[in-house]
């Protein structure tokens, strides 16, 4: 079965012209003009990658984020009209996993779904199970325990707790978590990282506020530890 | 009809003509401000009021005093007369004698031709002729000011009622004079300390008079300088509230106009997108199909794509410019390493093989600065060079004339082109100001905005940019920006 994306546009052409751009790619799209047919598409059938205008008659897209989020950890691409206001992070912060500013190149679009979804896979790391504390991971299932109970992690909060795992105690700087996980270069925005670490931190720790094991080391990045 | 004589004002290409509602006359001499307006007039008032005072004090005081002293001294003379005239009637032989049993000041006595007096100062001699003849052949009684040995005394002359007889007496009018010269002394230094006092309160007077205006004209330069939302206080003196509130709402006008025009930009830019989405989308669409297309289709698609590109760098840049305008730009500041951040800049630009060469102290210098926004200004450059600056560029990082500790680093940006003349270099910055040079090249790419953004960038970072002749001497530009910056 081929990868199925969700595009979420209240543009009919926009979202036509990007139908037929991701088309090529050989990916099958749905597409929905509103935030209510995309939950109820999405509900009949399920998406790999939902792409999501922030900008949607009805309930907007930072709702269609936690409503989608709230029955899958599918990766989200967020289409915001601006990239320094407080949509991007919002946008995160409501579940996104990638963003990007219109006008983007189609290529652009296919890059980011193609980094996610190389995400979405799971990894095959050296170990099968990684301990750290009350933490267990293990990556071969895509799940993470604390005490024993199953934390629903989102594909790419998985991936980015098992990239500072592999590396138990190593401080990796937002630029390197950029580029492993979401494939951006030096230019990447480092809100993406600090917004999904923010996640994270709310899902691994007993007390988010004082984190215990995803630790920020000043000026340097972050770091997990047991 | 409307026959006036236009005067011919300079209007530069820049500065759109100014209506003033008044054209300042011209004067002969240099226009004296309100400022010291206000202050002579305090000044000139104040000394005027009191010299006037002063004189009229000193006038008073000086005809109290002395005619109370001179009614005093004439009285007391008519007495010793009235006593003498007695005295002489009965003892007329001993003039000496009667004299001295007078207990008067300074007597003196005339009498049948000779003179008797008590002292040698006093004689006949200090009499004015004038006087003389007045008491002693007309019979009139006299007095007169004069001074003997700088002793300023009052001659009173009484003709006595016995025939060819008169009586003199020079009472000394000394103390009074001092008292006056004290007097005099006191209300010159009284009008000296009230005039410097009026220039005072005028100073006082003038600065707070000058205050509204000095609001005023602060208030004016910051809404120059771009704080549009700059107000006057609201005040309740009914003089300067007119002035208050038509600032203010000249202020309001203006910034809602701004605000509007900036909202255009931006709402048209917004509105732009979508259909840019479609296009940007659909040509890609039809790029991978691109072999499938007849030739002339297949130029006509490369044009297409390639002014969808520039359609779309275009509106990037408005709505840059119009968050500019709004003053809605967020930095998202980060401490940058400047050679790592100006080779990683250029690697994306549009001429990715570009040299970069970031000398061994710049390499470890840090910059403060939103790295997108700085990678743009750098694109923007590279773009421009690319456009104007015929073939390949030289960028560099240094920190200028060694400064030791660094507190700034220059990018540089040098090409083989034609160079900026000196008269454009300032106005390639404007927006969409193409330079004379720009404009002579046909089929230029550059949208107008590039170097309007860099500027407007590197200024938000605390830096700035202009352009020179290349520093090697040969041909072409040399753009240099200019940031804040500290060794790691």
């Amino acid at each position: 079965m081929g990868t199925r994306i969700l595009a979420v546009e209240d543009d009919e052409r926009i979202r036509a012209a990007v139908k037929l751009a991701l088309e090529d790619e050989g990916w099958t799209v749905d597409e929905a003009a509103s935030g209510e047919e995309a939950v109820i598409l999405f509900l009949r059938q399920p998406a790999d990658v939902v792409l999501i205008d922030i900008m949607l008659p009805g309930i907007d897209g930072f709702e269609l984020c936690r409503t989608i989020r709230r029955h899958s950890d599918v990766p989200i691409v967020m289409v915001t009209a601006r990239s320094d206001t407080h949509d991007v992070v919002a946008g995160l912060e409501a579940g996104a996993d990638d963003y990007l500013t219109k006008p983007f190149a189609p290529k652009e679009l296919s890059a980011r779904i193609r980094a996610l979804l190389r995400r979405a896979r799971p990894a095959h790391p050296a170990h099968p199970k990684l301990v750290f504390g009350d933490l267990e991971i293990i990556p071969d299932e895509g799940k993470v325990l604390r005490d024993g109970a199953e934390l629903g992690l989102t594909k790419t909060e998985f991936r980015l707790l098992c990239e500072l795992a592999q590396n138990p105690g190593r401080v990796f700087s937002r630029e390197q978590l950029l580029d492993d996980v979401w494939g951006y270069g030096y230019f990447g925005d480092g809100r993406l990282v600090d917004v999904h670490i923010r996640r994270l931190r709310t899902k691994v720790e007993k007390d988010p506020a004082n984190p215990r094991h995803v630790v920020t080391v000043r000026g340097l990045g972050y770091r997990l530890q047991a | 009809m409307a026959e006036k004589s236009v005067i011919s004002e300079p209007v530069s290409g820049k500065s759109p003509k100014v209506h003033r509602t008044q054209r300042p006359r011209p004067r002969l001499l240099k226009p004296i401000g309100l400022r010291s307006r206000i202050l002579i007039t305090f000044g000139l008032g104040s000394f005027a009021l009191s010299l006037f005072l002063a004189l009229a004090t000193y006038n008073f005081t000086r005809s109290n005093l002395v005619e109370d002293r001179e009614k005093n001294v004439i009285e007391q003379a008519y007495e010793n007369a009235a006593q003498l005239a007695i005295d002489l009637r009965s003892n007329p032989s001993n003039t000496q004698t009667v004299i001295e049993r007078l207990t008067a000041n300074r007597p003196l006595l005339y009498f049948r031709g000779t003179w008797t007096g008590d002292n040698a100062r006093f004689s006949s001699n200090v009499i004015d002729r004038d006087m003389l003849v007045a008491t002693i052949d007309n019979r009139e009684p006299r007095t007169m000011r004069i001074e003997v040995d700088k002793e300023l005394v009052l001659a009173i002359g009484i003709p006595l009622d016995s025939a060819d007889a008169a009586y003199f007496e020079f009472p000394s009018m000394q103390d009074v004079r001092s008292t006056l010269n004290s007097i005099n002394l006191a209300l010159t230094l009284a009008a000296i300390i009230t005039t410097l006092l009026g220039i005072f309160l005028g100073a006082i007077v003038a600065s707070r008079a000058v205050r509204p205006l000095t609001a005023a004209s602060q208030a004016a330069q910051a809404i120059a300088g771009g704080r549009l939302d700059t107000r006057l206080e609201e005040t309740d003196d009914p003089d300067l509230s007119a002035l208050t509130s038509s600032f203010n709402d000249m202020a309001a006008a203006l910034e809602l106009r701004v605000e509007r025009d900036t909202r255009f930009t931006s709402d048209v830019s917004h509105e732009l997108r979508s259909p840019l989405m479609t296009l940007a989308a659909s040509v890609e669409v039809m790029h991978a199909r691109r072999e499938e297309m007849p030739e002339r289709a297949q130029v006509a698609l490369d044009l297409l794509i390639a002014d969808v590109a520039r359609f779309q760098g275009l509106v990037e840049d408005l709505l840059e410019i119009s968050r500019f305008d709004a003053g809605a730009i967020r930095l998202n500041v980060e401490e940058l390493l400047v050679g790592e951040f100006v080779r990683q800049a250029v690697a994306i630009s549009s001429l990715p093989m570009t040299s970069v060469l970031v000398t061994s102290t710049a390499d470890q210098i840090i910059i403060r600065g939103d790295r997108r926004r700085l990678a743009r200004v750098i694109a923007n450059l590279v773009d421009n060079g690319r456009a104007y600056g015929g073939g390949e560029l030289e960028i560099s990082v240094f920190v200028p004339d060694d400064e030791d500790p660094p507190t700034q680093v220059w990018i540089t940006v040098e090409d083989h082109g034609l160079g900026v003349p000196l008269e454009e270099r300032d106005l390639i910055f404007e927006r969409f100001a193409r330079g004379v040079v720009a404009g002579r090249r046909s089929g230029s790419d550059g949208a107008g905005l590039g170097l309007s953004l860099v500027d407007e960038h590197v200024k938000l970072h605390r830096g700035r940019v202009w352009v020179e002749e290349r520093h090697d001497g040969s041909e072409g530009a040399c753009f240099i920006i200019e940031l804040p910056a500290e060794r790691v």
